[in-house]
């Protein structure tokens, strides 16, 4: 435990966020069209407490290094705020067999190097969006609401990134969820819009239902919730899941079925949040929300909590190797799917839903290698992805907001004469998206497949890993030079796997982990950049060149946005340019994450490797790009938007890639329906059943008095019968008594 | 003599029987809206049951114990019943007050019998005499022409007649009771006990069956009454007095139409 | 000690009395009729009351039953009367004309058809007239044919 800064900094990342979101909730209709001003502070603020946070655990992490061989130190500090719940020892009740330990949740934050860089991302993407909102908002009367939510959403990412216990991060893996079903319906009284936002959050809930379970199974797996290591009642020492303790332990983590499980799990909870296959169903609907939204939620930071998961219980994932090959098939798989499906797409919000899912599917294949390298590629590409996603999504927005509301680009065309920045920052986008040297999607994209390949192609590798004590300690700590390695047939850095699969017991899915399997998964992700390219510059091409045409919704609003609305465009362009290269070539983000205790796990911390730059790869990446940007140039390039489209050039495979490979209507037919058919039942039984005692119940003394009140008849005669009865039936009573 | 003619069942099935006969031939008696033959043989038909259940009352009578050792008693006690019984069910009111009268003969009779000179002759006179004349006044004043439809039919005549046979029923067990225990609560004080020791200055018959107020009767009875219930004499006056005022106070001011009952009948319709 | 079985036979005539007067009140829809029953009630009462007064040997039942006489005649004589307004309003003596009282969504109980009467009026018997039978005159109008 390092004092990096004082406890307060970490607390006010996500206070600040919070406390805007109330003070904008309170006083939104009075501050009325500066309701921006607390949330755009409050994130402002945040982020500067992120950047001192991350530069201290830079400092402490440099600091930490020093006198160390080369492995890296774990650097964490811990903040318990308060003891939200607790149940007293429950070791007294003695019938527990695991780690019958007392049951405490503390409100403990952790910051460590993997949550200092995220929450950078968070809030500075947050920032930039809050202020693109405040143009793109500007008009709308649920001005102060969006604002309030988008702090909400802030506050929640953060904490979300920073707790250090698996049950907060469940609250606020579902405050997030919450956030974003709020921010994808902001416009209720659409009814597409409030359908997309239940899908989304019930798609999410599936997703949630698999983190619960995983949840339960890590306490009785466990005995603690705890990422850190904490005390317990008694005083005995009880090692957190992440904690330095469990961590240094060779056998600390449980392999087998129930750590396969819990992996597994884990891994439904990140496709649900993350949009993976086969919950990815609610990505593409969620575009009818705010592009603003979308751009912070769905592109940079909501839709990462998935790979942050999987990052983050790495030493749990490296126990069971065949999860993690699963996770690595997902991803690819979902990156290729997803590609397909959006290079026929016509609307651009879409194509860019599309291409969120694709990359986050290459970040989980990145996850999945279960390397040093893979583990850090993915955060690398999280960082890069959150920029120029983000920019892509800010400037469809633009052109929307240009365009009249009107998103379809058969619509639209050569708009690059009517608003140059915007095309200018998209291209940028564009091209950082496919992977285009020296943008920031090329660096990270090469590093993700070098993983893949490392795992796919291990021999290949095998020179190097002798060579890594040695160099290890000098490459950490020098600025990294271009590694010019001799061998012909492609000089790699052997990502070694031999501490890894000996360690924990075999899993069920252990079948998987085959070479077979990984080169398979490369040759997939390396189809996938080619057709993210196309699709990339298929729509840079329909949107931005050809003859201008703008629709007729769009009026006097064809011209370029404002500059609140373009300024963050900028910045996050020249993040998108130079991020790339900056971080790679000082190797700055992969050393900085080593230090992160999730991948000090020896597991994880064997598998490291000195950096290189894989020129091979790079040049398979770049030609893909380019045959992708090519076709996309033969056809649209030019040309009128509205022309001969993709679908109908590709016959039935296109009507196949239309119609999302009919994931919907399967969903529609072999759960929606039934489940309407079981609702409708229930609606039934509630009237008819229910409603129909209740009103019995009511009716019955309307029925007792329509009866009763014929006594009352008006004639004296029968109320003087009806006394007289009652007298004799009472002396009848008495007398019969009387008898006995 | 009677005694060799009943059949051996307890008294409380004589009971029983007849109070169902009871209300059996009060149903059929009361006018229940029929003509001609239905009517007629109903009322024969509820003539019969009636005596039926006289005999049975009769015959449950004999079995506790001392019946009717007084025949002019059982006489005066029938006519009584009967005309009270045809009071009840005659279809013209102005039978009905006539045989009110009867009734009135015959309860004059019981209370002669059972010693109450003095009330035997006042129930005649004032209530023969004076009440039954008033109300046959009022029938000639408000009397419609024929036979009214309200006369013909009566209001629940099956639970009434069976309520009333109930109650019949019920009271009779009371006193058949009375007659087979002594009675906790009845002690007379002086008179009764010191009269049984004394040897009866009247007709030596069963124990108890002496009528102690019979010397002297009306004197003891006005010395009684302006005695012990002065007040109550004065009270009754008032109240006479209230209702005469009353009655002539409600007939003066008059009806809707000032006592005009041809005009009200008008307005009505 | 037990009441003799005169007394008995008192309180059960009495008894009779008054059930047949009950019955009356409650059947009978003849105003008139109903007060008479209403008498005859009474009528069981007193023989009843002057029973009890012979068993007991006490004035009190004979002196109530001179009280009831009383207030029998009070009642009779404002009870008529209020008869008399009763028909001068309806036009009939029947008690089930008034049902104003009743729940306001019940019908009022009307009288089944019922079978006509004999239209023949009963024939009444009629003193023969002595010597010479006077001449008609306007006041066999004021004559009431039957009752």
């Amino acid at each position: 435990m390092q004092a990096i800064a004082p406890s307060t900094l970490l607390v006010l990342v996500p206070l600040l966020p919070l406390a805007a979101s109330i003070l904008t909730v309170a006083l939104g209709r009075v501050l009325g069209s500066r309701a921006h001003v607390p949330a755009v502070a409050g994130i402002a603020g945040s982020l500067a407490v992120a950047v001192v946070l991350l530069l201290g655990v830079a400092r402490d992490q440099a600091a930490g290094a020093n006198g160390h061989d080369h492995a890296a130190q774990p650097v964490e500090m811990v903040t318990t705020l308060w003891q939200w719940a607790g149940v007293g020892d429950a070791a007294a009740a003695g019938d527990v067999g695991s780690a019958a330990t007392s049951f405490s949740i503390p409100v403990a934050l952790r910051l460590d190097p993997l949550t200092a860089t995220l929450l950078v991302i968070i809030t500075g993407v947050g920032l930039l969006v809050a202020i693109y909102s405040i143009g793109y908002m500007h008009h709308d009367p649920g001005y102060p609401r969006f604002f309030a939510l988008v702090s909400a959403f802030v506050f929640s990412m953060t904490m979300l990134v920073a707790a250090s216990n698996f049950l907060l991060v469940y609250v606020f893996w579902e405050a997030v969820g919450a956030c974003s079903y709020l921010l994808i319906g902001f416009w209720y009284a659409k009814p597409e819009a409030a359908k997309a936002a239940k899908k989304a959050f019930l798609v999410n809930r599936v997703g949630d239902f698999g983190l619960a379970v995983a949840t339960f199974l890590l306490w009785m797996t466990y005995g603690t919730l705890n990422f850190h290591d904490t005390l317990a009642a008694d005083g005995s020492p009880v090692p957190g899941i992440l904690g330095a303790t469990r961590l240094a332990d060779a056998t600390g983590y449980v392999g087998g079925l129930v750590g396969t499980a819990i992996c597994l799990l884990f891994l439904l909870a990140a496709c649900g949040k993350s949009a993976q296959l086969p919950l990815h169903v609610w990505l593409p609907d969620a575009m009818e929300g705010p592009t603003p939204a979308s751009s912070l939620i769905h592109a940079a930071t909501m839709v990462t909590a998935g790979i942050y998961l999987v990052a983050r219980t790495a030493p749990l994932f490296m126990a069971c190797p065949g999860a993690l090959t699963l996770v690595s098939i997902v991803g690819a798989t979902t990156a290729l799917m997803a590609a397909l499906v959006g290079t026929v797409q016509n609307d651009l919000k879409r194509v860019l839903a599309y291409s969120t899912i694709s990359q986050l599917g290459y970040m989980f294949a990145s996850l999945g290698t279960g390397t040093l390298l893979g583990f850090t590629a993915a955060i690398f590409h999280l960082v890069t992805h959150a920029f120029f996603k983000a920019l892509l999504f800010m400037g469809a927005g633009s052109v929307m907001h240009a365009m009249g509301g009107v998103i379809d680009m058969r619509r639209f065309g050569g708009l690059r004469r009517i608003m140059p920045i915007t095309a200018a920052t998209f291209l940028v986008g564009a091209l950082a998206l496919a992977g285009v040297a020296p943008f920031a999607g090329f660096f990270s994209k090469d590093e993700i497949l070098a993983a893949l390949h490392s795992r796919g192609w291990p021999n290949a590798h095998a020179e190097h890993h002798d060579a890594v004590p040695a160099g290890g300690h000098a490459a950490a700590a020098s600025p990294f030079g271009v590694a010019t390695l001799s061998s012909a047939a492609g000089s790699h850095v052997r990502p070694v796997a031999h501490g890894a699969a000996g360690v924990a017991p075999a899993g069920p899915l252990d079948a998987l982990d085959s070479p077979g399997t990984w080169r398979l998964l490369f040759w997939m992700s390396l189809l996938t950049a080619g057709l993210t390219a196309f699709y990339t510059f298929r729509a840079v091409f329909m949107t931005f060149t050809g003859p201008t045409r703008v629709p007729d919704e769009a009026g006097h609003h064809a011209h370029e946005s404002p500059p609140v609305m373009t300024i963050p465009l900028v910045i996050l362009a020249i993040a998108s340019a130079v991020s790339g290269w900056w971080l790679f070539s000082t190797h700055a983000l992969a050393g900085f994450l080593a230090s992160t205790p999730s991948f000090t796990a020896p597991a994880v911390a064997a598998t490291a490797t000195p950096p290189a730059f894989h020129w091979n790869l790079a040049l398979q990446g770049t030609l893909a790009a380019a045959v992708g940007i090519v076709i996309a140039a033969l056809g649209h390039l030019g040309r009128r938007s509205d022309g001969p489209q993709m679908e109908r050039f590709l016959g039935p495979i296109g009507t196949l890639f239309a119609n999302r490979f009919y994931f919907d209507q399967i969903y529609a037919a072999l759960l929606v329906r039934p489940l309407e058919f079981v609702a409708t039942l229930a609606a039934l039984v509630d009237r008819y059943v229910i409603d129909g005692l209740v009103d019995a119940v009511a009716r019955a003394p309307f029925g007792l008095g329509g009866i009763v009140r014929h006594l009352q008849s008006g004639l004296v005669q029968r109320y003087a019968l009806a006394g007289v009865i009652g007298t004799l039936l009472i002396v009848l009573a008495l007398v019969a008594r009387a008898t006995g | 003599m009677i005694a060799s003619l009943m059949p051996a069942v307890s008294p409380g099935t004589f009971l029983s029987v007849a109070v169902a006969a009871t209300a059996g031939s009060l149903w059929l008696l009361l006018p229940r809206g029929q003509a001609g033959v239905a009517e007629r043989t109903s009322r024969w038909a509820g003539a019969l049951l009636g005596i039926a259940a006289l005999g049975c009352f009769i015959a449950t009578g004999h079995r506790l114990g001392g019946l009717g050792e007084e025949a002019v008693f059982l006489v005066v006690s029938l006519v009584a019943v009967v005309s009270g019984a045809a009071t009840v069910v005659s279809r013209s009111p102005v039978y009905a007050a006539i045989w009110f009268a009867m009734t009135l003969a015959g309860v004059a009779g019981v209370l002669l019998v059972l010693g109450a000179q003095f009330l035997g002759v006042a129930t005649i006179v004032v209530y023969a005499g004076a009440i039954l004349v008033m109300f046959l006044f009022v029938l000639m004043l408000a009397q419609p022409a024929g036979l009214a439809p309200y006369d013909r039919v009566s209001n629940e005549p099956l639970l009434s007649a069976v309520a009333g046979a109930v109650l019949l029923g019920i009271l009779s067990l009371s006193i058949g009771r009375l007659s087979a225990e002594p009675p906790a609560c009845c002690q007379v004080p002086s008179k009764a006990a010191a009269l049984a020791d004394a040897p009866s200055p009247a007709e030596p018959t069963a124990a108890g069956d002496v009528d102690l107020l019979a010397e002297h009767h009306v004197a003891r009875l006005g010395a009684e009454l302006f005695g012990r219930h002065l007040l109550s004499v004065e009270v009754a006056g008032v109240l006479l007095l209230v209702a005469l005022v009353g009655s002539i106070a409600i007939v003066s001011r008059g009806g809707v139409s000032g006592g005009d009952p041809q005009a009200a009948r008008r307005a009505i319709r | 000690m037990t009441p003799s079985p005169l007394v008995l036979d008192g309180l059960v005539v009495g008894a009779m009395l008054f059930a047949l007067g009950l019955v009356g009140i409650l059947a009978r829809r003849n105003l008139i009729v109903m007060f008479l029953c209403a008498e005859l009630m009474l009528q069981g009462i007193s023989v009843s009351l002057v029973s009890w007064s012979r068993h007991h040997g006490d004035w009190g039942g004979q002196v109530l039953v001179i009280f009831v006489l009383t207030v029998a005649a009070c009642e009779a004589a404002v009870a008529l009367v209020f008869v008399l307004q009763a028909f001068a309003r309806t036009g009939r003596l029947d008690a089930a004309a008034w049902q104003s009282l009743r729940e306001s969504n019940l019908p009022r109980v009307v009288d089944h058809e019922l079978p006509a009467v004999d239209t023949v009026p009963p024939k009444f018997p009629r003193l023969t007239p002595a010597g010479i039978e006077p001449a008609a005159d306007e006041d066999a109008v004021l004559e009431r044919e039957h009752v």
